[in-house]
């Protein structure tokens, strides 16, 4: 309806749309007819009352004779709809249907993606990448702290040595000098000759 | 359709007569406006030409026979144009469009209808949308082309025509 001319920029119908479209418009001329029939069917039965209460018997009769034929026309519309609305909803599903694989189909691109990023050589070439960072960023703390030749460690490890023993040579000069003279030879007290009275005793025993 | 609820001043002889003074004018045309949407609502009247206007019982109390003329009807309607509930179908204003629900409105509600009928992204036809059992019973073509129109400005619809008969196209 006056789209005649000059067509809306990127129209999203598709031909299933049209497809799906023209099912349903049949479906509602049915569903018109249905109503129609049903609507005529009632206003004969109304008249074949009427006939009947003038004693027109043989007109009622024939007015039946049609009515009972319409009925069976509703039946076959109603067999028609039937298939009619299978149809539509057969279309409408494969349309979903698609989608569906649709889906499928981006998370399966996704996923590769995603997998791509797993593989083993770029693994191993990013690692090897790492190590490599790490080395250089070794190599330059080393620079800057002026690190030392092993010649160089080792000498600092000697004069720690010789740091390290002077202390304890100084340590074990700090220490009382031991007594040279002669231990007097005494009997190690025991406890029971703490108090002063036993150890008199004690002395006295020796 | 049910009975029309008829408001008292629809058996007030002097509301089928324009009022010169402007205070009462102004009340009896808001009168007049709820009024003719309520029964455009009620009885599912779309189109109003203003030369058959005395066949509709609201524009004709046979009861106090009293009658709104021509002229007036157009004043009532182009009181309901202002708020965008009435639209001339016509250059010469003999016929028109009453929307009891604007035109916004209507769009939202066709909308809404394809959201709870799970119908964005498929298409159906006007007789489908019109055989709703809600507001949107026995809407006019001419008025659901129409909000239709504004979905499609909004990038929510698109209607397409088959051999004559139109169906419409939900995006969600």
């Amino acid at each position: 309806m006056g789209m005649l001319f000059g067509k809306p920029k990127v129209t999203r119908i598709t031909d299933h749309d049209r497809a799906v479209l023209q099912m349903k418009q049949q479906r509602d001329t049915l569903k018109r007819y249905q109503q129609r029939v049903e609507k005529l069917l009632e206003s004969e039965r109304e008249l074949a009352k009427r006939l009947l209460s003038e004693n027109k018997r043989e007109k009622a009769k024939l007015l039946l004779r049609k009515k009972k034929y319409q009925t069976e026309q509703l039946e076959r519309t109603e067999a028609s709809l039937d298939t009619i609305e299978k149809l539509i909803q057969d279309l409408e599903y494969t349309q979903i249907e698609i989608k569906v694989i649709e889906g499928l189909k981006v998370g399966n691109v996704a996923l590769k993606k995603a997998n791509e990023l797993f593989n083993i050589e770029h693994i191993e070439q990013l690692l090897d990448e790492t190590k490599e960072g790490i080395d250089k960023q070794r190599e330059i703390t080393d620079l800057l702290s002026g690190a030392l030749s092993f010649e160089d460690e080792e000498a600092v490890e000697a004069e720690l040595n010789e740091l390290i023993s002077v202390e304890h040579q100084k340590a074990i000069d700090l220490l009382p000098t031991i007594p040279s003279d002669e231990l007097p030879v005494t009997v190690p007290e025991t406890k029971e000759e703490d108090k002063l009275p036993t150890k008199k005793i004690a002395l006295e025993a020796q | 359709m049910g009975d029309v609820q008829w408001p008292w001043q629809y058996s007030f002889p002097p509301f089928f007569t324009i009022q010169p003074n402007a205070e009462t004018r102004q009340k009896q045309l808001d009168a007049w406006r709820t009024l003719l949407l309520d029964y455009c609502r009620t009885q599912k009247v779309s189109v109003i030409d203003v030369r058959e206007g005395d066949l509709l019982p609201v524009f004709n109390n046979t009861t106090i026979s009293r009658k709104l003329s021509p002229d007036a009807i157009m004043t009532v309607l182009g009181v309901l144009q202002k708020t965008g509930n009435a639209e001339p179908l016509d250059k010469t204003r003999t016929r028109w469009n009453v929307y009891w629900h604007t035109l916004d409105e209507w769009a939202s509600i066709v909308y809404k209808w394809a959201q709870d009928n799970a119908m964005l992204n498929t298409v159906c036809t006007f007789y489908e949308i019109a055989s709703d059992s809600g507001d949107l019973n026995g809407i006019d073509d001419g008025v659901l082309t129409k909000a239709l129109r504004v979905l499609e400005r909004r990038q929510q619809a698109e209607i397409l025509t088959l051999d004559g008969g139109s169906g419409v196209k939900f995006f969600s």
